[in-house]
């Protein structure tokens, strides 16, 4: 097991590295001149004044010593400057962070929470009224895209019914951002959910647990269950890159102040700094994220773990 | 046998699979009986039934499978009326059940340990620990080296023939009746095969269960049953002692099926070659046609007019003997 871990981190550390230099060299993909495009918004810069904001950047430098430029200064926590509010971009993304977070795993605890026990409850009476009605409402949550899920849900329970507030800071208005958030996931991984039961119920080894005599209940969480959780666990770490993906759009619907809407605003101001430290960030969570998903996965599934 | 009483009695077990138009029957009033201690193998072709009779004992048909009638009595329990409280009871417990392929036929995620505990808690109400130790005992029953070992262990980390002997240990585990093994050897290398068979025998001898042996390598029959039970199409069409029944087959099927066993024993008489191995004509009929005849007529080499519209009855030859053939049995 350590040595699974091990050599999973390495290959993680690899992926963080890859992802470092794209988003390095990203600056050199735009078209035309960044440089005099992200100065181009305030006034018409000089010369001197495009040579400075090219020398601070680095842009002046060979390639390969930008890279390492850029890497010795992620090493020791800074991640350059705004173009605009001139912040550390470090501090900019950390203070946006737990709010992102916090709907991130809330829309996940949704998608997890409720898209399994259904998955599984649908494979258990597949073929039944309630497994269809509920696999329509999977393909209806994977079908509707969540800026408009958003805007309907705050139409129905904010403007219509007055529940919960349209936008804020506080718990009651992270529901409906979270919800939006969660109910497409929430269908990806109840239908996930439910094909793997369904194989894993015509496995042989279900057929002997029954000719153990064991009670249906023992049957399908002792033995089914796991084995269906192994499938389930792969598509959660896809899911979570979607979901990260989503908190942008569903952010930005909600005013709610997290990276996503931070990302937006350093879209649309060009501020590449910004734009480059959300990039690699994102990064970084989805390749933690997966880490912890394949250690879960080699703890549910002994065929990997043990050698 | 003398002197032996039924264990395990099933009467014109009939089963269908499907409904409406689409219904076919693919067992028709399978009859026979297993008395305590003894082998019955039943013998017959793929799609004959065999295992489809072994999974209606055991109440574990497939959803589209239906039992339309009949009776099986265990003891003076019918199985087939059992509340599924008691069914589920009694599997395991008073019946259990060893599968073709070991590899698929244990669970992969959980430790061979686990395995063998969990009909003993549940069954008996044994405590973990007494658990344990009756798993050890099992272990070291099927012949399995360093038991403690083995506990930890999960299937992928055995071999073919340890599972399979797991998979008899986890059987065995709530000293059962009667053990229903379902080729038990035919997904292994054929020196596995010895030794399984080897355990099986030394398991009837020392514990005195009886076995419902279902297979169709005649090889396994001839060492192992006391009694063989020939299946074909869904119908039982001979039941003899092991010995009568390779000894004198009286149902055509049955002298086809002995005919193609191969055998470097018998040489062509009056010559060193040997004998052409003979070999069944066609195939299985498709249950979905069927007639009201024997099934076998259109492969039979002695059959007649009344063969196609008539299905014979079982006819006793003698006390151990029946067949069901108008030509052999009269």
């Amino acid at each position: 097991m350590t040595r699974f871990i091990l050599r999973r981190l390495f290959t993680a550390l690899i992926t963080l590295i890859i992802s470092s230099f794209l988003v390095c060299m990203l600056i050199h993909l735009i078209p035309g001149d960044p440089v005099a495009m992200m100065m181009a918004q305030n006034s018409s810069p000089t010369p001197e004044q495009l040579a400075a904001m090219r020398h601070m950047l680095g842009l002046d430098l060979p390639l390969w010593q930008q890279y390492f430029h850029y890497v010795g200064r992620l090493l020791t926590g800074d991640m350059g400057r705004s173009i605009f509010g001139s912040e550390p971009v470090g501090k900019l993304l950390l203070e946006r962070l737990p709010n992102t977070f916090a709907l991130a795993f809330a829309g996940l605890a949704i998608a997890i929470g409720f898209g399994m026990p259904l998955g599984f409850f649908a494979a258990y009476k597949k073929g039944s009224w309630a497994d269809s009605a509920l696999m329509a409402f999977a393909v209806a949550g994977v079908s509707v895209p969540n800026f408009w899920l958003g805007l309907m849900l705050v139409l129905l329970f904010s403007m219509t019914l007055g529940w919960l507030p349209v936008a804020g800071e506080d718990w009651r208005s992270m529901i409906l951002p979270a919800v939006t958030l969660g109910v497409t996931y929430m269908a990806i991984i109840a239908r996930m959910t439910r094909s793997a039961m369904i194989e894993v119920f015509s496995e042989d080894f279900i057929r002997t647990a029954r000719a153990k005599g064991l009670p249906e209940s023992i049957v399908m969480f002792r033995h089914a269950l796991r084995p269906a959780m192994i499938s389930v666990v792969t598509i959660i770490g896809v899911v979570f890159g979607y979901l990260m993906g989503g908190a942008v759009v569903v952010e930005n619907v909600f005013s709610w102040n997290g990276l996503g809407r931070l990302a937006i605003q350093a879209i649309n101001y060009r501020d590449y700094p910004l734009i480059q430290g959300f990039i690699l960030l994102f990064a970084t969570i989805i390749v933690v994220m997966s880490v912890l998903l394949d250690i879960a996965y080699a703890w549910l599934d002994p065929r990997i773990s043990v050698q | 046998m003398p002197v032996a009483t039924d264990l395990l009695d099933i009467q014109d077990l009939t089963v269908t699979f499907g409904g409406g138009s689409s219904r076919v029957t693919a067992l028709h009033g399978v009859s026979f009986d297993l008395r305590k201690g003894e082998t019955l193998a039943l013998v017959g072709e793929s799609g004959s039934g065999k295992s489809l009779t072994a999974l209606s004992i055991m109440g574990l048909l497939p959803p589209e499978g239906h039992v339309a009638g009949g009776r099986v009595m265990l003891g003076s329990e019918d199985l087939l009326t059992q509340s599924r409280r008691d069914l589920v009871r009694t599997r395991g417990s008073r019946v259990s059940m060893v599968f073709q392929e070991p590899m698929t036929s244990l669970n992969p995620v959980l430790t061979v340990g686990r395995q063998l505990t969990e009909g003993l808690e549940f069954h008996r109400g044994a405590t973990r620990a007494a658990a344990k130790a009756r798993a050890l005992d099992l272990l070291k029953l099927v012949g399995l080296t360093q038991p403690e070992r083995r506990m930890r262990q999960y299937p992928h980390q055995l071999s073919g023939g340890m599972r399979q002997r797991v998979m008899i240990a986890m059987a065995l585990a709530c000293e059962p009746d009667l053990i229903i093994a379902d080729e038990p050897t035919t997904a292994l290398d054929v020196s596995i095969q010895a030794q399984i068979i080897d355990l099986m025998l030394d398991i009837k001898e020392r514990l005195g269960t009886a076995i419902l042996l279902i297979t169709h390598d005649l090889g396994v029959v001839a060492e192992m049953a006391d009694r063989i039970a020939v299946l074909y199409a869904g119908h039982v069409i001979e039941i003899a002692e092991s010995l009568t029944l390779f000894d004198t087959p009286r149902h055509p099927y049955t002298e086809g099926l002995l005919a193609a066993v191969p055998r470097l024993d018998v040489l062509v008489a009056g010559t060193t070659a040997r004998v052409r191995l003979a070999e069944l004509p066609g195939s299985v009929p498709s249950p979905a046609d069927r007639t009201n005849g024997c099934p076998f007529t259109p492969r039979c080499p002695i059959a007649t007019a009344r063969c196609a519209a008539e299905m014979p009855p079982m006819t006793p030859l003698d006390a151990a003997h029946s067949v069901a053939c108008w030509e052999r049995a009269p």
